[in-house]
């Protein structure tokens, strides 16, 4: 009996390590939303790595955080996210490595506000607690010294629009699609877009685990390389995203409408500033330290942080040469 | 189970009640440790750790001091109850007359069993959206999706304990020209009881389930919150004591409703597992 269990010990072991072995030569990417039009700049720069050798796999995870504990706990290589809060809290070895969208939102509200101030004390709908949008308020509380009045939370950028226009909500923050959509459609002109500064900060970046960066450098050299040239490209010419899209990727099967609007949505982002064509580096590093410092997502002064604890530069500096 | 018992006769008066379950003591220690080795192994898969994302026991229950000493907990608590305690009462209460009623008619049983096998069945967190749609993000959805949680095993398990009454028990009733609501008080109700209570611990504990569900998927509020807020600030220690806190309020609560039984219901104890 014993020796019948030390053998399946064994073979279970053998098995669980010829499947790690098996798969270690795949990049495993944690996405933190199932694959949608924001996603699909992404996706061409997956087509172009693939072209030059990248073996890749990707998972979509419901959320953010998820994706992020995946790659904490090594189960995923890179991941999608703004990690800052792990990789100071638990001391992850985690780094960033590229800035794939910037933190564009919009204070969208009803015609009874015209500027930030007049939501003193004024109760907002955002994300989550902790989230991105939360972050916001956060700063534009402390940078226009005002309170905004009660705080609560509907998840998605589409769901608060709904809750704009079903009367449940006065003032909201959204992401730039959806303030887009809104405003271009005949309830536009029932709500207001309110003036706000410019945010550099980043939403969405790429990081992994650093040993992980170090060990797989060429992977990760081929994977930021055509990042970076996807990126530029799409600054010169933001239509380059529908033609390169794979007709048999996950982008290219979502339905012809979302696929129809795809150069309509990168031309505004590309307008917008949504992305920084050179992967943000260390004036987005340093914009994510002041900014995520403001919101209370990172402890200390932003200006003793040190940008290398965060930002794992060589593969961007590499590339941008 | 040294302990077991013939099915539970109404009325019909067992040895005296100190006789029925282990030794206290020795239940107690069993507990201890069981406890103990849980919380040990939890500590030592922190400690390893399994994952970064792991906190240990030691740094989990020092979070759940400090969010009990600065109030975070407490405030939670009273939001997250309000749907839970509303929820369950209706489950309850409804579910077991519905239960009844199933139970004794076959029109009924025929009109809602299907109802509640569907619900019991239905992906729940998929339907949320849909719940959302019609009853908002207020409390009327959360309350709803406890109640959709709980409801079907209370009524479920009433049902089939009412059907499954003795039949002779019943005619005794008869026989004796008991009315139809002593036979149903008297002895429907009592021969049912053991199992109308397992429903209800079930019921119960999916009703928990419910409640935090609905707050990690509906709006972040009170413990969902911690839990949802705690985990985007990597705070992992706070997360994991906010669903460690969760756990231990259900089962403090199964033991309590457990009791109730004991006392409501004399003669039916058959030690249960979570005692």
């Amino acid at each position: 009996m014993k020796h019948l269990l030390k053998k399946t010990a064994v073979a279970v072991l053998a098995l669980g390590l010829s499947a790690t072995a098996a798969t270690a030569e795949k990049i495993r990417i944690a996405l933190a939303e199932t694959p949608s039009d924001e996603l699909a700049a992404f996706f061409v720069a997956l087509e172009r790595a693939k072209a030059n050798g990248l073996d890749y796999e990707w998972t979509a995870f419901s959320d953010e955080e998820l994706a992020i504990q995946a790659v904490l706990s090594g189960q995923m290589d890179i991941g999608f996210g703004t990690p800052y809060a792990a990789m100071q809290r638990s001391k992850a070895p985690i780094r960033i490595l590229f800035q794939l969208s910037k933190l564009k939102f919009f204070p969208v509200t009803t015609k009874t506000y015209s500027k930030l101030e007049d939501l003193n004390g004024e109760p907002i709908l955002l994300h989550s607690r902790g989230g991105g949008t939360d972050s916001i308020a956060n700063v534009i509380e402390s940078k226009l010294g005002m309170e905004f009045g009660e705080r609560s939370y509907v998840p998605g950028s589409s769901n608060r629009v709904a809750a704009l226009l079903g009367g449940r909500a006065d003032a909201t923050i959204i992401d730039l699609s959806n303030k887009n959509k809104l405003m271009r459609s005949e309830a536009g002109s029932n709500f207001n877009v309110l003036e706000m500064f410019d945010v550099e900060a980043s939403d969405e970046a790429l990081f992994g685990n650093l040993d992980w960066i170090q060990n797989n450098a060429d992977d990760v050299q081929i994977f930021i390389n055509a990042l970076v040239s996807t990126y530029t490209d799409m600054h010169d010419d933001p239509t380059i995203i529908r033609r390169e899209t794979n007709p048999d990727g996950p982008i290219g099967q979502l339905p012809e409408e979302i696929l129809a609007e795809l150069d309509g949505f990168y031309s505004d982002a590309v307008e917008a500033g949504l992305y920084s064509p050179d992967g943000g580096g260390r004036v987005a590093a340093k914009a994510d330290m002041e900014w995520y410092s403001a919101a209370g997502q990172l402890d200390g002064s932003p200006d003793e942080l040190n940008i290398e604890d965060f930002w794992y530069l060589a593969p961007l500096d590499a590339a941008m040469k | 189970m040294t302990n077991a018992e013939p099915t539970a006769v109404p009325g019909a008066p067992f040895g005296a009640p100190g006789t029925k379950r282990p030794l206290p003591s020795r239940a107690l220690v069993l507990k201890i440790v069981s406890a103990l080795i849980l919380f040990g192994a939890w500590e030592i898969a922190g400690r390893v750790p399994v994952s970064l994302a792991f906190p240990t026991f030691l740094e989990s229950m020092g979070a759940l001091f400090r969010m009990a000493v600065d109030g975070t907990l407490w405030t939670a608590y009273a939001e997250t109850l309000q749907p839970l305690a509303v929820g369950v009462a209706i489950s309850a209460v409804l579910g077991i007359a519905i239960g009844l009623w199933v139970g004794l008619s076959d029109f009924f049983d025929w009109l809602f069993s299907p109802i509640f096998i569907v619900m019991q069945a239905a992906p729940l967190a998929a339907l949320i959206p849909l719940l959302v749609l019609a009853y908002g993000i207020g409390l009327t959805s959360k309350v709803l999706v406890v109640c959709i949680m709980a409801m079907p095993v209370i009524v479920l398990n009433t049902a089939g304990a009412v059907r499954n009454t003795p039949e002779s028990m019943k005619e005794m009733g008869k026989a004796f020209l008991a009315s139809d609501l002593s036979i149903i008080l008297k002895i429907i109700i009592p021969a049912a009881s053991p199992v109308i209570f397992a429903g209800l611990r079930l019921g119960i504990s999916a009703g928990f389930i419910g409640a935090i569900l609905a707050e990690l998927k509906i709006t972040p509020t009170g413990v969902g919150d911690i839990i949802t807020y705690s985990r985007s600030i990597a705070d992992y220690p706070s997360m994991y004591a906010a669903i460690f806190s969760i756990i231990l309020l259900a089962v403090l609560f199964l033991n309590l409703l457990e009791k109730t039984e004991a006392v409501l219901f004399k003669g039916n104890q058959r030690g249960y597992v979570s005692d």
